[in-house]
C-alpha cells in the first residue's frame, strides 16, 4: 500500500453534497465557473498537510543500527541506501589524504573476494541493478536500486561487495589515472577555479572540507590503504540505512539483519562529530586570472553553525536570505542585477547553517567583464539595504508564504520521507524539528529579518573573489557607472596561478 | 467514464505487452514486460491538446505546456528568437506586471518608434563595419552621437514604464501561492514551460498560463536581449569547449537549421525587433500548436472543465504551423575540425542518422547500449584494456526532423585524440563485422526494461518526458519505446552499424589542450619561465622542432646570442631555453641523414 500524507480539508456543507468527488473539485465548482479579473481573487480549498510521524518508518537492527523503511508498491522497484559516518574527516595520521574518497570509489569498481571486478560488473549489469558507492567529506554512501524480481540477488551482490570488496589492483590503477586526468582539468573551467579558491579563502587549505588532492598524494595511495580504511570504517556500527519501494517491511528487515549479522572483522565506530575548521578568513578583494569573456564572482563570508536546533535566528535567516537573493525573481539581487539591469543571467545569494562547521554566506553572479564592477556595486548596495531598512510587508509575506507552501514537497514521496529522517539521525536533528518548522517561519517579523541581517551579514568582513581577466574587469563599464577601485580601495590580492597537478604556484 | 480515475489509490502502472519469445537466455524476472503510463488525453475546440497523469499520493501538481516551436523553425536574422521568446513569456500580460495598462501600451509604442530610428542607425553601423571603419557594429564605445541621444530618450521612457510596472509580478503571484520550480526551456524543436503548484491551487496555473498566452505584453524586450547575451556568454563562450561545440554543430549540419545554436548568433541577438517577435508568436503560439500537461494530484473532470474555461479562450486557428521543410543534404565528404582549447584532449565523431520514431532509431539505441556503461565495449576497450581514455561513450540523438549519432572520448596520459578516433573505428568495425552475442544483447535489454520503470519514479521527470516526447511529435513514444527496443535483434544492430557509419557521412572534432595552458608535458625549463612568456617561447620551440635546416637554426642561434644583451631584463630568461632547444635540434639534424630532400 502507499502511504498518503495528504488530506484536503474542505467545508462541511460542500463535503456533504459532493462526498464522492475529489475535495479540490468540490471547491472549484463552488467558485461557479467565472474567471476572476485577477489571480488573487481565486478561492482555494485548504490543503491540510501533516508532517508524517517518523516512528512508523523507524526500525532498529541488532546493535542498534537504524533502518527507515517506506513501502511503496507503485512500481516494481526497490532502493536501498546506506549512509556511513566515514569520510575525509578521518584522514590524517595513518590515513593518508584522498583515501576516504578513493575507498568509496573502489568498493564498487574493484570486484569482491569471490568475484573478479569484471565478473562482478557483468553480473550486476545483467540484473539491470544499479549499484554505486561514494566517499565524501563527512559521509560515505552505498546505493542499490533494482527490479523487485531480482531483489534477493541484488542484495546478495550488494552486501558481498560491501563486506568483502576485492580492491582489484588493475582497477585501482585505472581509477587513479582517471582521477589524474580530472586533476589536469582543474584550471579549464572558471567555475571550478571559483569553487576551489572560495573554499580555501573561507576555510583554509588544511581543513578536510576544502582540501584538494595533489597528484603526488594521489600517487602515494596504495591498495593496502583502502583495505585498512574499509576494514575500520565501512562497518554496520557507522551505518544509517533507508529502504523504499516495492518491499514488505518485515521481510526486508529480516534480510538486512541477516546480512549485517555476518559482517566480518572488527572495526570501530568513527570518532564523531567531525573536527571543526581552524581558520579565520581575511576580508579583501581577491582575483584569479582567467581569459574568459564573462567573469564569475562570489562575495561573502562564513555563515552559521547549528548549536541549537531551536535557534530562534534560524527561521528569520531563511526568510532574510529568501528576500535577499535566494527567492528567484522575487528576490532583490535577481531583480536588480538581472531583471532591471540585464547584467547577469544568474544572480543570487546563499546562506547556510551547517551542523559540523560554520556554513557560508555569499552573493553570486557572472557578468561580462566590463560590468562586473557595476553588478558588484549593486550587490553591496543591497547588502547595506537589507541591514539598514526593514523589509516591506509584501516581500515578507511572499517569502514566508512561499517557504510554508512549498514545505510539503520535502515529503513528496515515501523515498523522500525516509531520506529526510535518515538525515536527521545523521546530523543529530530531532524529528520534531519538522513539526515546528512552518510555525516558526510564519512567526518571522520584519524586525526579526533586520535583526538577523545586522547580526550575521558583515559588510566589513567580506571576502570578494573574482575569476576572470583583470585588465578587462578593472576599468568597469563604458558609461563609467562603476570600476573596481570602488572596492577595498582598489587593493587586490592576485591569487597565484596554480599548477593543476601539484597545486603549487606556477613560477 | 471517469469514476475509476477519481479513486485515491495509487495508480498501478499498467503492465502491458508480454513479449512472446525473448531469447533462449534468461531475462531478468519481472523485467520482460514494458511499463505503461496511464495518460488521459483530451482536446479543446481550438485545437489545444492535454495530457494528464494522476498521481493522487502527491500533494502537488506538475503543470506544463509545450509549444511546438524551437530554433529549427527560425531563419537567418532571427536565430535564437524561440529561446528569446521563452524569456519574454515571463514579462507579464495586460493584467500582470503593470498598474496602468493603457499608459504602458502607449509607452511601448513610443519605445518602438525610437527603436525604429536606432535600427536605422544600426544599418549605418553595419555599413561602417563592412567598410572597415569600425571593428564591431555593436560596440557601445563606437556608437554614433545620434544613437547615444536615441538611447538616452529610450532609457527615459523605460524609466517611466518601470514606474508603472509591477516588477516580475508573474513570478510573485506563483511564488506567494507556493508555486515552485517555475522554469522553461527551449531546444531545437520545442519550448516547454513548467511549474509545480500545490494540489489545491491548480486553478491558478490555468489562470496564469492562459492569461499569458491570451494577453502577453513583451515588456523589457530590449533589455532582456542583454540577459540572453549573458546567458550565451555563460553557456557558450566561457566554458572550456562551448565555442567549439557550436562550431562543430554548424560544420556538421550543412543545410538543416539544426546548424545554428539554440541561443542564436550574437549579431541576431542584437537585432530582433518587436514586429518580428509578434509575427513569430502569432504563427507558433497558436492553440493548435500547444499541448498542456498535468502530472499529480487532481481530478480529471475538474481539470477538463478548467482547461475548457481558461484555455478555451485562446482563438482557434485552423492552419497548422509550417513544417521545417529543409532536408539535410546528403554529405559528400568527411568533415574535420581541429581545435585548441583549455580542455582535456578529446574527440567527437558524429554521423547523420535518423529522426525521432524512425524505424531504425531503436536499433541505434540498442547499439549505444552495447557500447556504453561500465561493462560496455568502449569502457572495456578504451579505458580498461588499452588505457588510452578516461571516458568514452556514444549517443543517438533523434531530434524531430533529423538525427545524429555521436561518439565522444577524453584522452588519458600521452594518448592523442587521433588514437581515440582510431580505437572508435575498430569498435565500430567489430559491430559491422560480427553480430552481437546473445547474452550481451540480453544484458542491454534487461537494462532497457528496468529503465522503463525507473524513469516513471519521479513525477517531475515524468512530466518532462511528456513535454519532450510530445514536443518531438508523439508522447505515446513514452509507452512504446521499451517494447520496440526490446524487439531489436542482433541482425538489426549489425545492419544499422553498416548503414549509417560511413566516413563520408561523418564529422570529426579533435580537441587539443591549448599550448599556453599549464600541462604536465611542459619541460622544466619552460615551466620555470614567467607565465606570460610561455606562449611565445612555446611557439618558437615548435618552429625549432619543425625546422629541417641546421643552417637556418645556426643563424637563428647566432642572432639570439648577439641580441641577448639588448633584450629587456624581463625577457632575458627565455634566452637559455631557446638556446638549449636550438643546440639540441641542430645536433639532431647533423646526426641524422638529410631527410626529404632538404639540405
Amino acid at each position: 500500500m502507499s502511504r498518503r500524507f495528504l488530506a484536503v480539508r474542505h467545508g462541511l456543507a460542500v463535503a456533504l453534497i459532493l462526498a464522492a468527488a475529489s475535495p479540490v473539485l468540490a471547491a472549484a465548482k463552488a467558485s461557479n465557473g467565472a474567471i476572476p479579473q485577477r489571480p488573487e481573487q481565486l478561492r482555494y480549498p485548504a490543503l491540510d498537510f501533516e508532517v508524517p510521524p517518523a516512528a512508523p518508518f523507524y526500525h532498529e537492527l541488532a546493535g542498534g543500527i537504524p533502518v527507515y523503511v517506506a513501502e511503496d508498491h507503485t512500481l516494481p522497484l526497490v532502493t536501498v541506501s546506506i549512509t556511513l559516518r566515514a569520510g575525509s574527516f578521518l584522514e590524517g595520521g595513518e590515513v593518508g589524504p584522498g583515501v576516504a574518497a578513493l575507498t568509496g570509489t573502489m568498493i564498487r569498481q574493484g570486484g569482491t573476494a569471490q568475484r573478479s571486478a569484471e565478473e562482478f560488473d557483468e553480473k550486476v549489469d545483467f540484473l539491470a541493478a544499479d549499484i554505486n558507492t561514494t566517499g565524501g567529506d563527512i559521509s560515505s554512501g552505498a546505493n542499490l536500486n533494482c527490479i523487485t524480481g531480482v531483489l534477493d540477488e541484488g542484495l546478495g551482490l550488494f552486501f558481498e561487495m560491501l563486506k568483502t570488496p576485492g580492491f582489484d589492483g588493475g582497477r585501482l590503477d585505472v581509477a587513479k589515472s582517471n582521477l589524474l586526468e580530472g586533476m589536469k582539468q582543474r584550471n579549464d573551467d572558471a567555475g571550478q577555479i571559483l569553487d576551489r579558491e572560495w573554499q580555501w579563502l573561507l576555510y583554509g587549505h588544511d581543513y578536510f572540507g576544502s582540501k584538494q588532492l595533489t597528484a603526488d598524494e594521489l600517487a602515494a595511495i596504495g591498495r593496502d590503504d583502502l583495505i585498512a580504511f574499509h576494514d575500520r570504517y565501512w562497518r554496520p556500527e557507522n551505518m544509517i540505512i533507508t529502504v523504499s519501494g516495492d518491499v514488505d517491511t518485515k521481510d526486508v528487515l529480516a534480510k538486512l539483519g541477516k546480512q549485517l549479522a555476518s559482517w566480518p572483522g572488527n572495526g570501530t565506530a568513527a570518532a564523531w562529530p567531525p573536527p571543526e575548521p581552524d581558520f579565520k578568513p581575511t576580508a579583501g578583494l581577491y582575483h584569479y586570472e582567467k581569459d574568459i569573456p564573462q567573469a564569475k564572482v562570489f562575495i561573502g563570508h562564513q555563515g552559521l553553525e547549528w548549536q541549537d536546533w531551536d535557534d530562534p535566528d534560524a527561521a528569520p535567516l531563511q526568510v532574510m536570505n529568501e528576500i535577499f537573493g535566494a527567492g528567484g525573481f522575487t528576490s532583490r539581487l535577481v531583480k536588480r542585477i538581472r531583471s532591471d539591469e540585464g547584467l547577469a543571467y544568474s544572480a543570487g545569494s546563499v546562506f547556510t547553517i551547517e551542523p559540523f562547521r560554520p556554513g557560508q554566506f555569499y552573493m553570486l553572479f557572472q557578468s561580462k567583464n566590463s560590468t562586473v564592477a557595476l553588478a558588484s556595486k549593486i550587490a553591496l548596495e543591497e547588502l547595506a539595504r537589507i541591514r539598514d531598512e526593514p523589509v516591506s510587508d509584501e516581500e515578507l509575506k511572499i517569502a514566508k508564504q512561499s517557504l510554508v507552501e512549498t514545505f510539503p514537497r520535502r515529503f513528496e514521496s515515501p523515498r523522500a520521507v525516509v531520506r529526510v529522517y535518515a538525515q536527521d539521525t545523521f546530523q543529530g536533528r530531532p524529528h520534531e524539528y519538522w513539526q515546528k518548522w512552518r510555525d516558526r517561519i510564519r512567526a518571522v517579523t520584519a524586525e526579526d529579518v533586520q535583526r538577523v541581517a545586522k547580526r550575521y551579514l558583515d559588510p566589513d568582513g567580506l571576502v570578494f573573489l573574482v575569476v576572470g581577466p583583470w585588465e578587462q574587469i578593472a576599468p568597469g563599464d563604458a558609461d563609467h557607472r562603476a570600476d573596481m577601485n570602488l572596492f577595498f580601495g582598489g587593493k587586490v590580492t592576485d591569487l597565484p596561478q596554480l599548477d593543476p597537478l601539484s597545486l603549487e604556484p606556477v613560477p | 467514464m471517469n469514476e475509476h480515475r477519481t479513486n485515491h489509490v495509487a495508480p498501478r502502472l499498467l503492465v502491458a505487452v508480454t513479449l512472446a519469445v525473448l531469447l533462449a537466455l534468461p531475462a531478468v524476472a519481472g523485467a520482460e514486460q514494458g511499463a505503461q503510463v496511464p495518460v488521459s488525453t483530451f482536446k479543446l475546440d481550438n485545437g489545444m491538446e492535454f495530457l494528464a497523469v494522476q498521481r493522487p499520493e502527491l500533494s502537488t501538481v506538475y503543470a506544463a505546456w509545450v509549444a511546438h516551436v524551437g530554433s529549427s523553425n527560425e531563419r537567418p536574422g532571427i536565430t535564437g528568437i524561440s529561446h528569446f521568446f521563452e524569456h519574454m513569456m515571463f514579462k507579464g500580460t495586460h493584467t500582470i506586471g503593470t498598474t496602468n495598462i493603457t499608459r504602458d501600451l502607449e509607452i511601448m509604442d513610443e519605445l518602438e518608434k525610437i527603436q525604429e530610428q536606432i535600427r536605422a542607425e544600426d544599418r549605418k553601423q553595419r555599413e561602417r563595419y563592412r567598410l572597415g571603419e569600425i571593428d564591431n557594429p555593436f560596440d557601445p564605445e563606437q556608437r554614433t552621437p545620434k544613437m547615444v541621444e536615441l538611447e538616452a530618450r529610450f532609457n527615459e521612457l523605460m524609466e517611466e514604464q518601470r514606474s508603472l510596472m509591477v516588477k516580475d509580478e508573474f513570478d510573485k503571484v506563483y511564488t506567494e501561492a507556493g508555486g515552485s520550480g517555475m522554469n522553461a526551456f527551449t531546444n531545437e524543436d520545442m519550448t516547454g514551460y513548467f511549474v509545480n503548484v500545490p494540489a489545491n491551487k491548480l486553478e491558478l496555473w490555468f489562470w496564469m498560463e492562459s492569461d499569458r498566452l491570451l494577453n502577453p505584453v513583451f515588456r523589457e524586450f530590449y533589455t532582456e536581449r542583454d540577459v540572453v547575451y549573458e546567458e550565451r556568454r555563460l553557456r557558450t563562450e566561457s566554458t572550456p569547449t562551448g565555442k567549439f561545440d557550436e562550431l562543430f554543430e554548424s560544420m556538421f549540419w550543412q543545410s538543416h537549421p539544426y546548424g545554428w545554436p539554440v541561443v542564436g548568433w550574437p549579431s541576431d541577438l542584437e537585432s530582433y525587433s518587436m514586429a518580428q517577435a509578434k509575427a513569430y508568436y502569432d504563427t507558433y503560439y497558436a492553440a493548435n500548436n500547444l499541448t498542456g500537461i498535468l502530472v499529480g494530484n487532481f481530478d480529471l473532470d475538474q481539470a477538463k472543465a478548467l482547461a475548457e474555461r481558461y484555455f478555451g479562450r485562446l482563438p482557434q486557428r485552423t492552419a497548422p504551423a509550417p513544417d521545417v521543410v529543409t532536408l539535410e543534404m546528403q554529405q559528400l565528404a568527411e568533415k574535420r575540425m581541429v581545435a585548441e582549447c583549455d580542455c582535456q584532449p578529446q574527440v567527437q565523431v558524429a554521423y547523420h542518422t535518423v529522426p525521432f520514431r524512425h524505424k531504425d532509431s531503436y536499433a541505434l539505441d540498442v547499439m549505444t547500449g552495447i557500447l556504453n556503461g561500465n561493462t560496455g565495449r568502449l569502457y572495456k576497450s578504451l579505458v580498461l584494456d588499452q588505457g588510452i581514455a578516461s571516458s568514452a561513450s556514444t549517443n543517438q540523438n533523434s531530434r524531430k526532423w533529423a538525427g545524429a549519432f555521436t561518439f565522444n572520448a577524453e584522452a588519458k596520459g600521452d594518448a592523442t585524440p587521433e588514437q581515440l578516433e582510431q580505437a572508435w573505428y575498430a569498435e565500430l568495425k567489430r559491430l559491422q563485422d560480427e553480430p552481437v552475442p546473445a547474452e550481451e544483447l540480453q544484458k542491454v535489454k534487461n537494462n532497457i526494461a528496468a529503465d522503463a520503470f525507473r524513469r516513471l519514479e519521479n513525477p517531475f521527470f515524468l512530466c518532462l518526458q511528456l513535454i519532450f516526447y510530445d514536443g518531438l511529435g508523439d508522447w505515446h513514444y513514452l509507452n512504446y519505446w521499451a517494447d520496440k527496443t526490446l524487439e531489436v535483434t542482433a541482425e538489426d544492430v549489425q545492419r544499422v552499424a553498416k548503414e549509417y557509419f560511413d566516413p563520408t557521412n561523418s564529422a570529426v572534432g579533435l580537441y587539443r589542450r591549448s599550448a599556453d595552458a599549464p600541462a604536465e608535458e611542459m619541460s622544466p625549463e619552460l615551466a620555470a619561465l614567467p607565465a606570460q612568456l610561455r606562449p611565445m617561447v612555446q611557439a618558437q620551440l615548435k618552429q625549432i622542432q619543425a625546422s629541417q635546416s641546421a643552417d637556418e637554426l645556426e643563424s637563428a642561434l647566432n642572432q639570439l646570442l648577439s641580441q641577448k644583451d639588448q633584450m629587456p631584463p624581463q625577457v632575458q630568461p627565455i634566452v637559455p631555453v631557446l638556446e638549449k632547444a636550438l643546440r639540441e635540434r641542430i645536433e639532431e639534424l647533423s646526426a641524422a641523414p638529410a631527410a626529404g630532400g632538404e639540405s
